[in-house]
């Protein structure tokens, strides 16, 4: 099974990245991969249990299922329901936490999966980069663009 | 209940920092507020439960006993038996999460304790700078040379 982290120091208080990220359905604002998110049922995206349906980039849907979010510790999780991807028994975990210090933000991402044999290294990396860091470059981007 | 929180990015991968504040007997190497430590009973720095003597270069004496140790999530958990702050229940830890953006390791200290309401402001800014963040400096120093 597959495990992929990918973390970094984003320079803005963890506060503003939190509001950002916090948004289940606000994805598809900053996220490179996400041309479309919404929340099926009309369920507020802060609901514990709510699905989002995502349409990619590529045309391509996705779906995920909230399944953790917590204010006090600035974290949530969610898995997969259903993939364009052969990503199986897929669970992210998403954690900030403040830099007192200079008072930037902490962002850790991790996941584990599992894929059809022989493809974990590709889908990993697919993850890690395209997802993780892509996300990651991204939220520099916007909150670039929003200083502006 | 008072709360410490102090966190920090240190310039050098997670193993590296980890080699340096694993050792439960090795404040004196790092933290410039110590003097000199010693484990209690002879007993390795690792083993969970022992008690580090130690002293600050005030004269201080402290006494703290290992609660947890972890070198696959690279924490450590530690309790305080006997010190002449004004406090109680003290428990903190330290850990170290690696920034896999540019191998560099993202370091919390926390502290939990019971004081009277009335010290627990100079308690805090006192744990919080002289101790942790001033951990944190010197280890951002050390890193680098």
């Amino acid at each position: 099974m597959p495990r992929v982290v990918r973390s970094t120091v984003i320079a803005a208080p963890v506060e503003t990245l939190w509001s950002i990220l916090r948004d289940f359905n606000g994805h598809d604002q900053w996220h490179p991969a996400v041309a479309e998110s919404a929340i099926e049922r009309g369920l507020p995206s802060d609901r514990v249990g709510c699905v989002r349906r995502f349409r990619l980039a590529d045309g391509s849907e996705l779906r995920e299922r909230l399944l953790t979010l917590s204010d006090a510790d600035m974290a949530f999780s969610y898995c997969l329901l259903d993939t364009p991807i052969p990503l199986l028994n897929y669970v992210a975990h998403v954690r900030l936490a403040p830099v007192t210090d200079s008072d930037e933000a902490f962002w850790h991402w991790e996941s584990r999966f599992d894929t059809p044999k022989g493809r974990e290294a590709e889908l990993a990396r697919l993850v890690g980069d395209e997802i993780y860091s892509g996300g990651f470059n991204a939220i520099r981007a916007h909150l670039a663009e929003r200083a502006r | 209940m008072a709360r410490v929180y102090i966190s920090s990015v240190i310039d050098a991968p997670v193993a590296r920092v980890w080699e340096r504040v694993r050792d439960f007997n090795g404040l004196p190497r790092w933290l410039p507020l110590v003097r000199e430590s010693r484990i209690e009973n002879g007993e390795p720095s690792d083993r969970v439960g022992c008690v580090r003597d130690f002293r600050l270069q005030n004269g201080d004496r402290l006494r703290e006993q290992l609660l947890a140790l972890s070198d696959y999530d690279y924490f450590c958990t530690y309790s305080i038996l006997e010190s002449p702050m004004p406090l109680t229940a003290y428990v903190a830890t330290l850990r170290l999460t690696p920034i896999t953006d540019g191998d560099r390791t993202f370091a919390e200290w926390t502290a939990e304790f019971d004081c009277a309401e009335e010290l627990a402001e100079a308690l805090m800014t006192n744990i919080g700078q002289n101790v942790f963040q001033a951990g944190f400096t010197a280890l951002k120093r050390q890193m680098v040379a």
